[in-house]
């Protein structure tokens, strides 16, 4: 049964998915590309003044890609199952609403999670062909918040999607929104480090107000 | 003989407005039973109610034993359930439809599917998005068939469909009902279609129910016609259930005899010329019973 649900899930995101990944990895050429120019065009010492004294994070522009990308693969999962409430077909299929659910946005976050893994691997691959191995897990680290803004952004739209009530609706983006903007609002390496295992563990509680955003969807009626 | 549905006192509110105060009802197993009702009656939100899309105010519903709004898989396997519109996964084909279904039901009949499929003459690789308002009904009505389920919960089935898919449905419910202990609860707006179809029949007005078995219904339940030299303004009592008028021809729906109703009408001061039975079809006894608006 968990099959079918693998094969509904995955032909909903196919193409979104491959759109995410030329994006994503396209994103990642761009920063190599970006480096590699620096280098060529400025001294090697003013590279290194840039990114170790002035913080100059050189893969600056791959910050909202992770969130775009959460919030696309949510919306194509999640969008045909609001459609015309066609989410019923599911929730009458024999299987428990819960673990049926908890497939579906396991599917969906191991996607979005396996797409940052690859982005994650293509910075620091990066950072290391041109800086020292501290400067590129530093890179990765600075990088980590905008992961974890994708993976917000991927919770908070499926929330927002499933909700039926509109004041709840704008209450989970408002709190979505703001935790989100958080994670946009420091400068330079590494600035949310210290902070983000307590992050991580907040998307525990966004991961269970999805379930009951489910619970409200099936009692919603017509 | 068991009940496959059973409505206990339901009562149901909307924004204030009560849809239905203290309904009850029961469907039998091996029944093919018809809810028929105008529209914004709560024809819809009833059923979403037995599958436990929408929880009552207060009441309760059994469906296969169990509370409606928290069925169990195990029942839910045993329930085919067609929603209003004909939902599917419209971004599927019909193979992929196939696929998807059979691994989620055990006792799934891929030769069914396919037999349902195979009439429409479309490629299997066709998806479901691209197809007409009947193709779509006609995986839907696939998917349900191969489930073999033992109750069949259709909402308005006959919605946007021609009549030649009405007629495929109607075929394929018989089908159904007679392989026999397979239960069949169903809305349409097509009245005349339930009537080949339905052994009993529940109508839905203003939140009160009245079950009836067909049989019962249009053997006791009649329609007279008479000219009339004037406006024929008839009140609704004991004996006149409804009435309808197009020029001098009024059609009149009762319960009683002629006799009664020609002296009902004498005493009520008006003429009834040629006044005689009629034939009914059961889309003319809804009309009669619930009115036109």
């Amino acid at each position: 049964m968990w099959r079918s649900i693998l094969l509904k899930e995955w032909l909903k995101i196919r193409w979104f998915l491959a759109a995410a990944l030329i994006v994503n990895l396209g994103f990642s050429i761009k920063i190599f590309l970006d480096i590699r120019s620096i280098l060529s065009a400025e001294h090697a010492q003013m590279v290194w003044y840039q990114a170790v004294h002035l913080h100059t994070v050189f893969h600056h522009d791959m910050r909202y890609v992770p969130l775009l990308t959460g919030l696309t693969l949510a919306a194509a999962q999640f969008f045909p199952e609001i459609l015309g409430r066609r989410m019923r077909i599911a929730l009458h299929l024999p299987m428990a609403r819960d673990g049926m659910m908890f497939f579906c946005l396991a599917f969906g976050l191991g996607v979005v999670g396996a797409i940052f893994l690859v982005d994650a691997l293509f910075i620091h691959l990066t950072m290391r062909a041109y800086f020292p191995f501290e400067v590129a897990v530093s890179a990765v680290m600075t990088a980590l918040p905008w992961f974890l803004a994708g993976v917000w952004g991927y919770l908070g739209a499926v929330a927002v999607l499933l909700e039926t009530a509109w004041p709840r609706r704008v209450f989970f983006f408002l709190v979505f929104s703001v935790l989100i903007a958080m994670l946009y609002s420091g400068v330079g390496y590494g600035w949310l480090t210290p902070a983000l295992p307590w992050l991580g563990a907040l998307l525990l509680p966004a991961f269970l107000c999805v379930f009951e955003s489910a619970r409200r969807f099936q009692r919603g009626g017509a | 003989m068991k009940n496959v549905i059973e409505v206990h006192n339901l009562c149901h509110r909307y924004n204030g407005r009560s849809i239905y105060e203290n309904l009850n009802f029961s469907v039998p197993e091996g029944s093919v039973c018809g809810l028929l009702g105008k529209n914004g009656q709560g024809k819809t939100t009833l059923v979403n109610i037995l599958m436990g899309f929408l929880k009552p105010t207060s009441g309760t519903c059994l469906v296969l034993g169990e509370n409606s709004h928290n069925l169990s898989p195990a029942v839910r396997h045993r329930v085919g359930l067609l929603h209003e519109g004909h939902l599917a996964y419209e971004f599927m084909t019909i193979t992929q439809t196939e696929k998807f279904f059979r691994g989620c039901y055990p006792g799934w009949k891929s030769e069914v599917f396919f037999h349902l499929m195979d009439k429409m003459g479309l490629p299997h690789n066709h998806r479901v998005g691209n197809m007409s308002c009947g193709q779509r009904s006609q995986v839907v009505l696939g998917v349900i068939m191969a489930q073999s389920p033992d109750l069949l919960i259709l909402d308005d089935y006959s919605m946007g469909l021609d009549a030649g898919y009405r007629r495929l449905f109607l075929d394929v419910l018989h089908d159904f009902a007679a392989q026999g202990n397979k239960t069949i609860f169903v809305t349409s707006h097509i009245v005349q279609d339930l009537e080949q179809l339905v052994d009993t029949i529940i109508f839905l007005d203003k939140g009160e129910i009245m079950q009836v078995g067909l049989d019962q219904f249009m053997r006791t339940f009649r329609k007279y016609v008479f000219q009339c030299e004037r406006d024929a303004s008839l009140p609704k009592d004991e004996v006149i259930r409804g009435f309808e008028q197009r020029g001098r021809q009024v059609a009149l729906y009762s319960y009683e005899d002629m006799e009664a109703v020609d002296r009902h009408l004498a005493s009520l001061g008006i003429q009834a010329h040629q006044l005689c039975r009629a034939p009914m079809s059961l889309e003319d006894g809804f009309i009669g019973l619930m009115g036109k608006y």
